[in-house]
């Protein structure tokens, strides 16, 4: 349940119904519409009757839970939105007015490319590196990443270019490990319910970036969140990545109604991985202005110096002029939508003007 | 030794304070589990659990402090302090 107290009631009163609630056994977080104070309660059965608690001074109404999720949803404070920062929060943010791009490969395959991708990126106007270490592949005899040697070297080239570094991470074993070298822990497609995983990331105070399961509904993917937001992480950013559907003319279906349903069930950012919903670098550009159109907070993108040489996803990669040309081409999409896009940088044409 | 170095010290002091009392919390929290077993009442009390949350908050609002932050603090101090009454009433129960 979740019960609105009166415009007027006192901090006391607050503390009051909480502490009843406490008692009882539930646990409460408190939220605001306005001028009013929300008392969310916690628990897996309402340990005390609604009617009980519209008695206690101060309290205007009493009312259920409208979402399953409850920390991920609106409910609580329907006017708030979560803005995650990156890094040391200076370098990138995401969900407030900025459109927060994230570039990089889909494998770390060596310092030098890293290092290489990142410049290029970061020059092109990318607030965030990503890089896999660990990689989820459905054929155990596919390349499964570099492991250690590929963490060490994202943190070594954040400390180069100032790009936060956001990297998957497959077990909950290696939670602790990854967190020591990246900004943002990353849990993919296929892990999106693997709860003891969203249970160590929750426990961790990196954001997390949690993307969409191949099947699964905009209802699960929240109460996914949810398990990261119950255990103290506040820091959610939600990922639509494409939904498996008949079609194959595409590797994933972009649900792009997702982002407006996303922007109106949660207060959590939403971005979009235009790669791995279309699988092909030519739909990579089309399908990032869809999603920007239609309300996205972010892209992440795979990007890779030499796409022809890449060791995954391949086909999916842009190069870094690419990159460079999706950054310019998504200019006028995010001015349209009301968001702020750092630019590519044009040492070329200053000297010229 | 920088600016930094000495706020960085400050704060290793501070965290081996935090731990110091952390550690007394506990041990007097055993200490509360025997003599609620001695008396025969429950070691689990959620209205007094209740009353420290409440009385956090109240400390953390006076003090300019984020509330619902010093609560989950809180909730986690109390989470601990339950484990280690309840590891103590094992370890008696083994004596016997």
């Amino acid at each position: 349940m979740v019960i609105a107290m009166q415009a007027h009631a006192t901090a006391e009163q607050v503390d009051a119904v909480r502490e009843q609630l406490e008692q009882a056994g539930m646990r409460t977080v408190a939220g605001r519409d306005g001028v009013r104070v929300l008392i969310g309660c916690f628990g897996e059965v309402d340990t005390i009757a609604p009617v009980a608690v519209a008695t206690l001074p101060g309290v205007e109404s009493v009312v259920p839970w409208r979402t399953p999720y409850r920390l991920a949803g609106r409910q609580l404070s329907p006017a708030a939105r979560t803005v995650v920062r990156l890094g040391d929060g200076a370098q990138a943010s995401v969900g407030d007015a900025s459109l927060l791009v994230i570039a990089g490969p889909c494998s770390v395959e060596g310092r030098e490319m890293l290092l290489e991708a990142a410049r290029g990126v970061g020059r092109a106007g990318a607030g965030a590196l990503r890089g896999g270490a660990f990689k989820p592949r459905t054929s155990p005899y596919a390349f499964q990443g570099l492991g250690l040697d590929a963490l060490r070297w994202l943190a070594e080239v954040r400390r180069e270019t100032g790009l936060p570094v956001v990297t998957e991470v497959l077990d909950p074993r290696q939670v602790d490990l990854v967190a020591e070298h990246a900004d943002v822990l990353q849990v993919g497609a296929r892990n999106m319910q693997n709860f003891p995983l969203l249970a160590e990331v929750g426990r961790v105070r990196r954001p997390v970036l949690l993307k969409r399961g191949l099947s699964a509904t905009v209802t699960e993917l929240l109460l996914a969140a949810e398990y990261v937001l119950a255990r103290g992480n506040r820091d959610v950013i939600l990922c639509e990545r494409g939904i498996r559907t008949f079609e194959p003319a595409t590797r994933n279906t972009l649900d792009i109604a997702a982002i407006p349903v996303l922007r109106c069930e949660t207060h959590l950012p939403v971005i979009v991985d235009p790669s791995h919903a279309g699988g092909r670098a030519d739909l990579v550009a089309p399908l990032a202005y869809a999603a920007i159109a239609a309300g996205a907070d972010g892209l992440i993108v795979e990007v890779h110096p030499h796409p022809e040489a890449a060791r995954s996803d391949g086909d999916q990669s842009l190069s870094l002029a690419g990159f460079t040309e999706l950054m310019r081409g998504l200019t006028p999409f995010a001015a349209a939508a009301g968001r702020t896009l750092v630019q590519p940088q044009t040492p070329g044409r200053e000297a010229a003007a | 030794m920088s600016d930094l170095d000495r706020v960085r010290g400050e704060i290793e002091r501070v965290d081996r304070a935090l731990l110091g009392l952390i550690g007394e919390r506990v041990r007097a929290a055993r200490r509360a589990a025997a003599a609620k077993r001695a008396a025969r009442m429950p070691t689990l009390d959620p209205a007094q659990e209740a009353a420290v949350i409440r009385r956090a908050a109240t400390l953390a609002r006076e003090a300019g402090l984020p509330e619902e932050d010093v609560r989950d603090v809180f909730w986690l101090i109390i989470g601990l302090t339950r484990r280690a009454e309840q590891e103590g009433s094992g370890a008696v129960a083994e004596q016997r």
